[in-house]
């Protein structure tokens, strides 16, 4: 029971793959999922102010 | 006429010595915390999610789960025709085979550097490394001795019957016909593989730890078993397979403008689909390098003012500064088009 919680995973990404089909293009959910992430990233990197140090412009 | 022709300003090509405010960056601490973020990601995602585990794939579970389509994939690698047997280089030299564009022909001007003969190495040879069945010997010798035109006769009569062979509790059986010795060299290669002993026979390279498969993929690869469950598992290259992962892990999501080239036309019903991506993206490529090189391309940036959104706070000072002393920034402005 330990072994099986510890080499096992809290959530199961296994059995079948869920995929969106949009003319031509196939894309599986977690594909979608993580494209979402990284446009998400990206804007908050453009958002999020950049980190001053407390000093003056030299 | 001066030797130093004064070329005209150009945003795209040209700029100017920055002399405006600076400020300290610690790239270093920068490189440090991001890198100990993503550590403590990885590690977090690895706990909750772990990755993919599926069973390997080998001669032994094919010919377990499904002996026919094992028997009438073994049949092509003897008789010659299976797809690796007539792919061309780097296994072999099959006439007009080899992918190309014209006269670039790559894989065949590299030739056959990896020569695999299909019906010795993957059948007649591994059977030969059978210890004490004699009747195996037998009928591989009497194959082997048999004139061409006699083996193809048994080879075809053979592939007629096992396309009307059966599964029977994992045993193959396979309606009678004029197909000689081949009956007993497909019916002991599938028994040998059942066994475990046909992976061992293609992988074993005299070593103890193995590490070229490329012989039992190959085999694998010839058959419907493998196909089928690639395809189950969206992984075939028609299904944008490259970016694809099992299950319903993220895969290689990176890989999308690649694999997108293989599911239009007319790579997705071309014979020479992996050249023609490939020259797709070393042309893409070529034009990602030389970017800063190519009118138009090169002035989307400066179009686009994103370096705008990112650098507001500094526009957004030069403008309050700009409205207050108009002259004396005017040097520190960036030249615009």
């Amino acid at each position: 029971m330990m072994h099986s919680l510890l080499l096992g995973s809290l959530i199961d990404l296994g059995g079948t793959g869920h995929y969106i089909h949009w003319g031509f293009i196939q894309l599986s959910v977690a594909n979608l999922v993580v494209i979402i992430a990284m446009i998400v990233v990206f804007a908050l990197a453009i958002i999020i102010p950049f980190p001053r140090h407390g000093g003056k412009d030299k | 006429m001066s030797a130093m022709r004064k070329r005209r300003f150009n945003p795209d090509r040209d700029v100017k010595e920055w002399s405006g405010p600076s400020i300290p960056y610690d790239i270093l601490k920068e490189a440090f915390v991001a890198l100990v973020a993503v550590g403590c990601l990885v590690l977090l995602l690895a706990v909750v999610f772990s990755s993919p585990d599926e069973h390997a794939v080998t001669l032994k579970t094919w010919s377990t789960a499904d002996p026919v389509d094992f028997a009438q994939t073994a049949i092509t690698q003897l008789d010659g025709t299976s797809p690796v047997a007539t792919y061309g280089p780097p296994y072999n030299s099959t006439p007009g085979a080899a992918q190309h564009i014209g006269f670039f022909e790559p894989a065949q001007w590299l030739g056959t550097h990896q020569a695999v003969d299909t019906a010795k190495d993957f059948v007649l040879g591994p059977l030969q490394t059978l210890p004490g069945d004699a009747a195996v010997h037998q009928a591989v010798s009497e194959y082997e001795a048999a004139s061409s035109a006699q083996r193809q006769a048994w080879t075809s009569a053979y592939e007629k019957a096992v396309a009307d062979a059966k599964d029977v509790n994992g045993t193959l059986q396979v309606p009678p016909g004029p197909y000689g010795p081949v009956g007993t060299i497909i019916a002991r290669l599938t028994s040998m593989a059942q066994s475990g002993a046909l992976d061992g026979a293609l992988s074993g390279q005299g070593q103890f730890y193995n590490t070229n498969y490329t012989k039992p993929l190959l085999f694998i690869a010839s058959g419907n078993y493998l196909a089928d469950l690639a395809g189950h598992q969206h992984l075939q290259g028609d299904q944008w397979g490259m970016m694809n992962e099992t299950g319903n892990y993220p895969g290689q999501a990176w890989l999308w403008l690649y694999t997108m080239w293989y599911q239009v036309a007319p790579m997705n019903s071309s014979s020479n689909a992996d050249l023609e991506v490939w020259g797709i993206m070393m042309v893409l490529t070529l034009v990602l390098i030389f970017l800063p090189f190519i009118p138009i391309l090169r002035s989307v940036p400066r179009w686009s003012r994103v370096y705008r959104l990112i650098w507001r706070d500094h526009y957004r000072r030069l403008a309050q500064s700009r409205v207050a002393r108009p002259q004396s920034v005017s040097a520190t402005v960036e030249p615009t088009s």
